[in-house]
């Protein structure tokens, strides 16, 4: 073989960080579990089925607990997705698609805390569904379309339970509970779990 | 990247970028949308049809055309012809880099 340049050398290992890069882009694309996503849904289904018999469509005695089961199924489902599709755990996708969606969800975690304090529980649902809505959407960059059309939708929700507070519980029951349990199902029979 | 004589001899079909992008995404996920490898690639719906055709006619990918929902649906995937372009590239790749470690270590 001919002696390679210095310029060879450096193309030959941006050309294989290339690869690299492509590669794991590609295979992390559709690591998000579709059937993680269906078990968040029940579970946001389970929550609002609990707050409408107590009466407050925002108690954070549900909601919270909920939130924490959600995050924890969606941990366990993405790692077990991972490790049978035999990539990386903690890269490409999943890691964008947590850092772009934590300012968003922790702007919402703040918000919360005020708007309860103040006694604006009613806009907790509206304010809930937009802004985990504007982080899905975001992070809907990193993977397949069908994640970011799922945070365009809580968007819209997220408006629709701002305007109208009333029917902001069963909007959160078509956000957190229908919604995720349809993209889920979607992500199961197009990309395999 | 065209220039010396190494870059000479390298398979010119997957040399291109888009090209081996095409190549390496579909080696490491198995029959991708045409959306989702223009998502992946970061490149236009032109740019990308044209290089696909071209490693289509090498054999190096198949295209598989369908209906999901009554819209029309592109999904590729990678050939064997493909896969050993792609790994003599990989090796052509890695022994620019050891010979030049070793020219390195001789000098």
């Amino acid at each position: 073989m001919t002696i390679p340049t210095h310029e060879d050398r450096e193309q030959a290992k941006e050309t294989l960080a290339y690869i690299r890069r492509t590669m794991e882009s590609a295979s992390s694309f559709t690591a998000v579990s579709g059937w993680g996503l269906v078990g968040v849904g029940a579970v946001g289904l389970a929550a609002a089925w609990i707050a409408s018999r107590g009466g407050d469509p925002a108690n954070l005695r549900v909601w919270v607990p909920a939130a924490v089961v959600s995050v924890a199924i969606a941990v366990v489902s993405n790692i077990s997705k991972a490790k049978r599709t035999d990539v990386p755990i903690w890269s490409g996708a999943i890691r964008r698609l947590v850092w772009v969606m934590a300012p968003a969800l922790a702007a919402g975690a703040m918000m919360t805390v005020v708007l309860a304090r103040d006694g604006a529980g009613y806009l907790l649902p509206g304010m809930w569904l937009a802004l985990y809505g504007a982080g899905v959407a975001a992070g809907g960059e990193f993977s397949i379309r069908g994640i970011r059309w799922m945070g365009v939708s809580f968007l819209v929700l997220g408006a629709a339970a701002l305007l109208r507070p009333d029917l902001g519980l069963a909007i959160m029951a078509a956000g957190f509970g229908g919604l995720h349990i349809l993209v889920g199902l979607d992500i199961v029979w197009r990309h395999g779990g | 990247m065209a220039g010396s004589a190494v870059t000479e001899s390298l398979d010119r079909l997957i040399h291109e970028r888009i090209r081996l992008g095409i190549v390496s995404a579909l080696a490491a996920e198995d029959g991708m949308s045409f959306a989702d490898l223009k998502q992946v690639l970061k490149t236009s719906d032109g740019n990308l049809s044209v290089h696909a055709r071209k490693l289509e006619e090498a054999g190096y990918i198949r295209v598989l055309k369908g209906f999901e929902d009554r819209k029309p649906k592109t999904e590729y995937r990678l050939t064997a012809k493909g896969r050993r372009a792609l790994e003599a590239y990989l090796e052509q790749m890695e022994a620019i880099l050891s010979e030049a470690r070793d020219a390195l270590e001789r000098s």
